[in-house]
């Protein structure tokens, strides 16, 4: 059986890279990039040469290219002691024209290395000469040098799979910047627990690291899962639009609305009402001697923070609807489709069957807003309000969630039933003299609820993801939109990011639901050799 | 023979006739003719529900191909023909009928630039309908086709399942949306978008039941007797799998209305106004008081085209299923 894990394991691993590779090609291939800036009011403001070195810029950010601008390349040589700070400074200017017959003598010496660097590392350079009208330059019109390359798509394959475990160690901050000595503590006595309780001493083990990125390496705390670590963190891509600068991962987990605070301690000893999660802390160098209000809050450059907010994370909604309803799917579609089956041809078989064919058949956007009608009709609070979540809210997203899937499970439970009742066994355990009902209930669906059984670990964990119509009619703040926002928004490391999410939970609920379904049934399994 | 004879007081030549022996004739089997596509309606007919559903369908037919055209609507022209005027939106039908006359046109009142709603549900109904058709039958096709050979060669079975992995678990969603952006939201793109990876699962289901029926006896008898492939899966295998094809383009149809509908809400769809461009356009107008016909109808509409095409598929796919033509 472990074998057998490992080998589907592998399989699966394979079919999520060549997703991951197709989406790449789909999003950085295939879209027309020229399309970023359609919402974009920054585009709309710059001009001439300006907006051509935005774009390229932009399109760095988004991940498209490698974009090395002209002075970038100089700031470089002067930061490794190549040319001295004047050099580069007399360097630095270009001329107007666009072919540089009119460069300073320095200049053109170091844009032809330019060249020479951009040819041998596959860059392509543009230079674009200064945009004059009578005599003057006009609005963005100053002349640039810059050098691209386009990013390719193998390269970039490797390098997202690469990046998506980061390891933080002791030696992720900058070795030329002086922190004092590097290590990790272990204490009994989390500091930021006595910080949250004013002062008193509270039994929390911690341990606390310095040069890492993370200060707080292993920490408890009173929210899920309670225990927490940041030696390995997962990195799905940075949001650039949809939530920007968040990482995609975090943007499904993290909380939302408005601000939580509470007494806090700070490290030098400061004292205010706070959202602040000091367990949080991330190093950015520099950031607590340019910024006053760090320096009276923090010892050292671990300043950057996230909030306690009062809301659920986008996943927390998604997975308490979600849950709620395909745990009311399992608890009344068995029976129902048992019964159904058990009473072929009765009043609720047919009440049943014109149900099922309602919800195959009608758009699942009209049936929804039947049930937002209906809901309404009836005093059931309609949209969701963040600032004032009451538990009535939930009713009607979980309703028209699990109403569908009630339907589905329905009919494939009656199917299976029906269809093992007229098996070799049922035949041979009826002219045994067992009774019908005694047949149906200890030998056939036993039987019928293997497949059933099957999908199982998928729904659980598909119910994570979130319902993407449910959530937008129902203005639910979950998950089930990310993807959908990304693509409106072009937020192409979004679109990846929540496709290896999807693909990883697929490929997992296949593998849990078949080792469950081997678990269960004892006729199945996996290590046979006939196989 | 003696007791009929003295019964009857007739003679042996009087009761009986004498009938050539016909070698011909003794070589045929006596049955009740059968031709299947017969068979299939008569079992289909036999159904009232059937015949009700059919008579919603020819008018939806009617309404959607035939209406459009008759009372020449332009849907270039038409939903913009009251936009200077004041006072024709958002009318109830009652309203539209104090306003412009009574008439069939405002039987559903007016939507938001003031055209008839009626008049824009059958114009998007068809759009939505031929959509749903076009795209059934391109999928249909080369599902079958290519789920047939599948199904028969255990090296492209290989191939396939992994192909089947792969593409299974690209977000449609994100494929048709990158489709759409690729090229310009129409008609056509969608059409596209929808069939590139929409045989996939069709194949994939038809290869199922071709494995399930390729290994029954009396397909290996027929082999073992030196038939082709080709004609075991034409007059082998073909016939078996008519009802099943019937109702999986039953669950189709519907289907690709459902998604049009739906990728219009998200505001994915196409530029031409269907019964999905429709809905999200009249989504605002759910809430509003009064406004409520020009977003219920077409969602009424869209329900009942999709219901009565999957109702008429899934009858008419167990009536092509010879075992019901007893």
């Amino acid at each position: 059986m472990g074998k057998y894990v490992v080998k589907r394991l592998l399989h699966g691993l394979f079919s999520i890279v060549m997703v991951i590779l197709i989406v790449m090609i789909l999003v950085y291939g295939l879209m027309d990039r020229q399309k970023i800036f359609k919402t974009d009011p920054q585009y709309t403001k710059v001009t001439n040469n300006a907006r051509t070195t935005y774009m390229y810029q932009r399109w760095e950010e988004y991940g498209y290219l490698d974009y090395l601008p002209f002075n970038d390349y100089l700031n470089d040589l002067a930061r490794s002691g190549e040319i001295t700070e004047e050099t580069r400074a007399a360097a630095s200017s270009i001329g107007k024209a666009d072919d540089g017959s009119d460069d300073s003598e320095t200049t053109a010496e170091f844009v032809k290395r330019f060249y020479d660097y951009a040819a041998s590392n596959g860059y392509t350079v543009r230079r674009l000469g200064a945009v004059v009208s009578k005599n003057r330059i006009v609005t963005g019109g100053q002349q640039a040098l810059f050098a691209y390359k386009e990013k390719n798509v193998l390269v970039r394959l490797w390098n997202y799979f690469t990046g998506i475990l980061e390891f933080d160690n002791i030696h992720k901050v900058p070795e030329t910047q002086d922190i004092g000595k590097r290590g990790l503590t272990f204490t009994l006595y989390d500091p930021v627990k006595q910080a949250e309780n004013g002062g008193k001493k509270v039994f929390s083990p911690a341990i606390i690291g310095n040069g890492t990125t993370h200060k707080y390496l292993l920490y408890f705390d009173s929210s899920f899962p309670f225990i927490h670590q940041n030696f390995v963190n997962i990195h799905l891509g940075t949001s650039f639009t949809v939530t920007r600068g968040v990482e995609v991962f975090s943007s499904m987990t993290q909380g939302q609305g408005a601000y939580v605070q509470q007494p806090l301690t700070y490290p030098t000893g400061l004292s205010e009402q706070s959202a602040d999660n000091l367990h949080t802390a991330t190093y950015i160098a520099g950031s607590r001697d340019a910024n006053v209000m760090y320096q009276q809050r923090y010892e050292d450059d671990y300043t950057n923070v996230n909030t306690y907010k009062n809301n659920m994370s986008r996943m927390g909604y998604s997975f308490v609807i979600g849950i709620i309803s395909t745990v009311m799917v399992y608890i009344l579609a068995l029976p129902l489709g048992v019964l159904m089956a058990r009473y072929k041809e009765g009043i609720l078989d047919k009440i049943g069957t014109v149900y099922i064919m309602f919800i195959s058949a009608v758009p699942s956007l009209a049936y929804i807003f039947i049930f937002k009608g209906i809901g309404r009709a009836i005093g059931l609070p309609w949209t969701f309000d963040m600032d004032n979540v009451t538990k009535a809210m939930y009713i009607l997203p979980i309703v028209s969630l699990a109403l569908p899937s009630i339907a589905s499970m329905m009919k494939w439970m009656r199917r299976y039933m029906i269809d093992q009742m007229n098996s070799d066994y049922v035949k041979f355990a009826r002219s045994g003299g067992m009774s019908e009902t005694e047949i149906f209930f200890k030998h056939v669906m036993k039987v019928s609820a293997i497949p059933i059984i099957q999908g199982i670990p998928g729904s659980l964990l598909f119910a994570m993801t979130g319902a993407l119509i449910t959530e937008r009619v129902y203005l639910v703040p979950g998950a089930g939109g990310l993807l959908i926002d990304a693509i409106n928004q072009y937020d192409n490391a979004v679109i990846v990011g929540v496709t290896l999410f999807y693909a990883v939970l697929s490929v997992l609920s296949l593998i849990l639901g078949d080792v469950l379904m081997a678990m269960v049934d004892p006729r199945i399994s996996f290590t046979d050799k006939s196989r | 023979m003696e007791d009929f004879a003295k019964k009857y007081n007739m003679t042996d030549a009087e009761l009986f006739t004498q009938i050539d022996k016909d070698e011909l004739e003794s070589e045929k089997i006596t049955a009740p003719r059968y031709s299947y596509w017969k068979s299939v309606f008569r079992v289909f007919f036999r159904k009232k529900i059937n015949i009700i559903v059919l008579t919603i369908l020819a008018v939806v037919v009617l309404f959607a191909y035939i209406y459009p055209s008759v009372i020449g609507y332009d849907d270039q022209v038409d939903p913009y023909l009251y936009v200077n005027e004041t006072g024709v939106q958002h009318l109830t039908p009652t309203a539209a009928f104090a306003r412009h006359g009574a008439s069939l046109k405002w039987i559903f009142g007016s939507g938001r630039t003031g055209a008839s709603t009626f008049n824009a549900i059958w114009n998007g109904s068809r759009i939505s309908i031929s959509l749903a058709l076009i795209c059934a039958a391109i999928n249909m096709t080369i599902g079958i086709m290519l789920g047939a050979v599948w199904g028969f060669s255990r090296r492209m079975d290989m191939i396939m399942n992994e192909v089947y992995n792969i593409l299974g678990n690209i977000p449609s969603t994100l494929f048709i949306s990158v489709m759409v952006m690729v090229f310009s939201p129409s008609f056509w793109t969608l059409v596209f978008a929808m069939t590139v990876m929409g045989w996939l699962g069709i194949a994939y289901y038809i290869r199922t039941r071709v494995i399930i029926i390729r290994d029954h006896e009396y397909n290996l008898a027929s082999r073992c007797l030196g038939t082709s492939i080709f004609k075991i899966a034409t007059k082998n295998i073909l016939p078996f799998m008519t009802s099943v094809i019937v109702l999986e383009i039953a669950a189709a149809i519907p289907g690709y209305i459902s998604s049009e509908v739906f990728l219009s809400y998200i505001g994915l769809g196409m530029s031409e106004v269907s019964l999905g461009r429709l809905i999200y356009e009249a989504q605002q107008a759910m809430v509003t008081p009064g406004w409520g016909w020009e977003f219920w109808t077409p969602v009424a509409v869209a329900s009942v085209i999709t219901v009565v095409l999957y109702v008429t598929g899934q009858n008419l796919g167990d009536a092509s299923d010879p075992r019901t033509h007893m």
